[in-house]
């Protein structure tokens, strides 16, 4: 694999070159490899977060991330605002820990993935976060940190119609990832008119009553 | 109503039950059989054996999660009762893979609806896979046997608005429609099946099999993932396994080396060919991992002019045959209709969309119904099933594509759904498929549906169904096992799993897999106490 992106002559041959290449799946595998080297390479913060201040992240200072790195932590806190949309709230500090609570459920969700989805994941992520690419395949212009929503909004719309499945597959992976960690906190089972579990069964269940 | 718990009792009165997460040093173990796997043909199996008076193993990936634990909670749940924490997906991701890596597997958290194997799935095995054995009159008793073994019956209680809108729509148009049995004692009818069921009412493997194997003897390990079968002299020495962690996805340095005059395993239709392709065993004819099958499922959903509540209520209580074996059982592709029980965070993953709309079609969950379809996969030459094999790191992976004559049966599928959702009264209809809209007319959805590009990603697919990749038959050309289960080319080795049916077989699989396993059990212990 000599060349893996051709050098732009024009939008629509960048276009083209880009779309053939990936349909074949065998150069989608590929490259998205040599990405994840490159990205490493390049000094991407690819270990996983750890523990994060709160200072820094916004986030509870308690929890061990696992999986994502930050700039992982970056491309979620970008794209959640356009994937939760008008699901949460307007008002900043709460807005920001519904992002963050969001962000520490889908890092524990990816680790129950177990390895094998983890690597396509980190894949992906590492596609997104590294600047060529997220630039030539995602044609996301600005770093994470300064899309808008309502640029990373057409980002998840133009994975979502596109003809190639393998953008197809991405965006369902990150909506269903970010939506399944958002509507399925207790806390927010309000938004889908979901009471819980039957309170007169929770009563009557001896795993409820404290030890 | 029972909130005995049998687990707890049992694992206080003594069980041999070894959480592999506690091990820390390298160890052996023997007995007359080891069994791969505690789900729905592990149990069985082991019971029967146990009964019997062998001494018995069993291995189980998964970890033992049992009513404790069971707090009709989603996200909990999935992470850890499901393969690969609910992500599990085919090979192109395109269509989602449900199933149960837990003590009890794929049967802790189903959704209880039993079915016998359709006779005219039995009639087919035994014509074209020579498998004269187990037409309906000789699985009849061993139907009758595990009906009453998992407290089988048809569910007595009213339907919940989720299921009667299936039940309503068929009656408008003509179309059949039956109550489904379940298998539950006791049942509260709450809908937390799909979670782990927090009353012990459903009689899955966890409740009755496993109890009843560990009650006679039987040894369980769980967090213990079943690595490979080593041959010495022509048959199976030993099972080689590692301890898992207890976050149930990390391996540690423990290994645990299971010996036995015969093994039987038991891992699901991904999980048993990946263990006999890791095994490098004698494979002549290539037919390990071939031939999966996976009923692939579509779906549609409605917004209904009543609130449904489709998170509350037996979740599965109606269905539909009347498209299954219309065009006979090898003509155009046949579908079971049913309905899936629509939680939030389910609902949230598996309607596809973001933003505003989401938010919007999500807060309407109280309000929306589903219809669900099942192919009927593996009847027709252009239905061949998919292909499991192994990753770099030895896990198995599926790869399934699906075929036109499967496509243009999930075509017709979306015009039934719609059209039973309108006929019973729905506001507006929309298709689990990445263009479709919400239809506010049996006419558009129709029309829209006729412009469907029937593609992946773009249709909505799912499984919950794993079948094949081990499939028995008389022809070793044609086979890995024979219709014992008995594996063609190594003497002490038998698969008694959902990996042996030779095709899909057009209802819920829990029983045909119950039953099998426990025909083929009885026959192992004669053999073994010979």
């Amino acid at each position: 694999m000599t060349n893996p992106i051709p050098q732009p002559e024009g939008l629509d041959s960048v276009h083209l070159n880009r779309r053939s290449f990936l349909r074949t799946g065998l150069g989608g595998a590929l490259f998205l490899g040599t990405v994840s080297v490159t990205a490493g390479l390049s000094g991407c913060a690819t270990t996983p977060t750890g523990r994060l201040g709160a200072v820094e992240t916004r986030m509870d200072a308690r929890y061990q991330f696992q999986f994502l790195t930050a700039d992982d932590i970056d491309l979620f806190e970008a794209l959640l605002p356009a994937i939760l949309g008008s699901a949460i709230p307007e008002q900043p500090q709460h807005r920001r820990m519904a992002i963050a609570g969001t962000v520490e459920r889908i890092d524990a969700g990816i680790h129950k993935f177990g390895p094998a989805n983890q690597k396509e994941l980190r894949q992906l992520f590492d596609l997104l976060n590294f600047g060529f690419t997220r630039i030539t395949i995602a044609r996301v212009w600005s770093p994470w940190p300064n899309v808008t929503t309502k640029q990373a909004n057409a980002f998840l719309d133009r994975w979502r119609s596109s003809s190639i499945g393998l953008f197809n597959n991405g965006y369902m992976a990150l909506t269903k990832i970010s939506n399944v960690a958002f509507y399925g906190y207790p806390e927010n089972w309000h938004l889908s008119g979901y009471p819980g579990p039957p309170e007169w069964a929770v009563k009557a269940l001896p795993q409820f009553r404290n030890a | 109503m029972s909130l005995t718990d049998r687990i707890a009792q049992g694992l206080e009165s003594g069980w041999k039950v070894t959480d592999g997460a506690t091990l820390t040093e390298n160890q052996t173990a023997e007995a007359d059989v080891v069994i791969v796997g505690t789900g729905a043909g592990g149990g069985t199996t082991a019971e029967i054996l146990a009964k019997s008076g062998l001494s018995v193993i069993l291995v189980e990936e998964g970890r033992l999660y049992y009513q404790k634990d069971f707090k009709m909670d989603e996200l909990t749940s999935y992470a850890n009762l499901y393969q690969e924490g609910m992500s599990r997906v085919t090979k192109d991701g395109a269509i989602s893979i449900l199933q149960g890596r837990c003590v009890g597997g794929s049967t802790t958290v189903n959704w209880t609806s039993s079915f016998r194997t359709p006779d005219a799935t039995l009639n087919y095995w035994a014509k074209q896979f020579g498998l004269d054995a187990l037409s309906p009159e000789a699985m009849a008793p061993w139907f009758e046997g595990r009906e009453t073994r998992h407290s089988v019956s048809p569910w007595r209680v009213d339907p919940n608005l989720n299921n009667d809108v299936l039940r309503q729509g068929c009656e408008k148009l003509g179309f059949s429609w039956q109550v489904i049995p379940r298998n539950v004692k006791g049942c509260w009818n709450l809908g937390y099946c799909g979670v782990g069921c927090p009353t012990n009412a459903k009689q899955g493997a966890l409740t009755t099999t496993i109890p009843g194997a560990l009650d006679h003897n039987a040894r369980m390990y769980h967090g213990l993932r079943a690595d490979r079968l080593v041959m010495k002299q022509g048959r199976i020495d030993a099972l080689q396994a590692t301890a898992m962690a207890s976050d149930g996805i990390t391996p540690t340095n423990i290994t645990v080396t299971l010996k036995a005059r015969h093994f039987v395993v038991a891992a699901s239709a991904i999980g048993s060919p990946g263990l006999l392709l890791r095994s490098d065993l004698p494979d002549p004819y290539e037919r390990v991992g071939k031939r999966s099958f996976i009923h692939p499922v579509n779906a549609s959903v409605a917004q209904m002019p009543e609130r449904v509540d489709p998170f509350y209520g037996a979740p599965q209580s109606i269905y539909s045959d009347e498209f299954n074996f219309r065009n006979g059982v090898d003509g155009e592709a046949g579908y079971k209709l049913e309905v899936p029980p629509l939680h939030p965070a389910m609902s949230a993953g598996v309607v596809p969309g973001h933003g505003d709309q989401q938010a919007k079609n999500l807060a309407g969950l109280p309000w929306m119904q589903s219809v669900i379809a099942l192919m009927r996969d593996g009847f027709h030459k252009d239905s061949p099933g998919g292909t499991v094999s192994l990753r770099d790191d030895g896990s198995p992976m599926l790869d399934y594509p699906v075929t036109d004559y499967l496509w243009k049966g999930l075509r017709r599928a979306f015009y039934t759904m719609a059209e039973i959702q309108f006929a019973a009264g729905a506001d507006r209809v929309r298709l689990m498929h990445l263009d479709s809209d919400w239809y506010s007319s049996w006419a558009d959805a129709k029309a829209a549906i006729d412009g469907f590009s029937m593609e992946p990603h773009r249709v909505r697919l799912f499984t919950a169904h794993q079948m094949g990749g081990c499939a028995m038959g008389s022809n070793p050309e044609e086979s890995v096992v024979n219709g014992f289960g008995e594996h063609h080319h190594v003497s002490n080795l038998s698969v008694h799993d959902a990996s042996i049916f030779p095709t899909s077989i057009g209802a819920n699989p829990q029983l045909s897999v119950y039953a099998l396993a426990a025909r083929n059990s009885v026959r192992l212990a004669q053999r073994l106490k010979a």
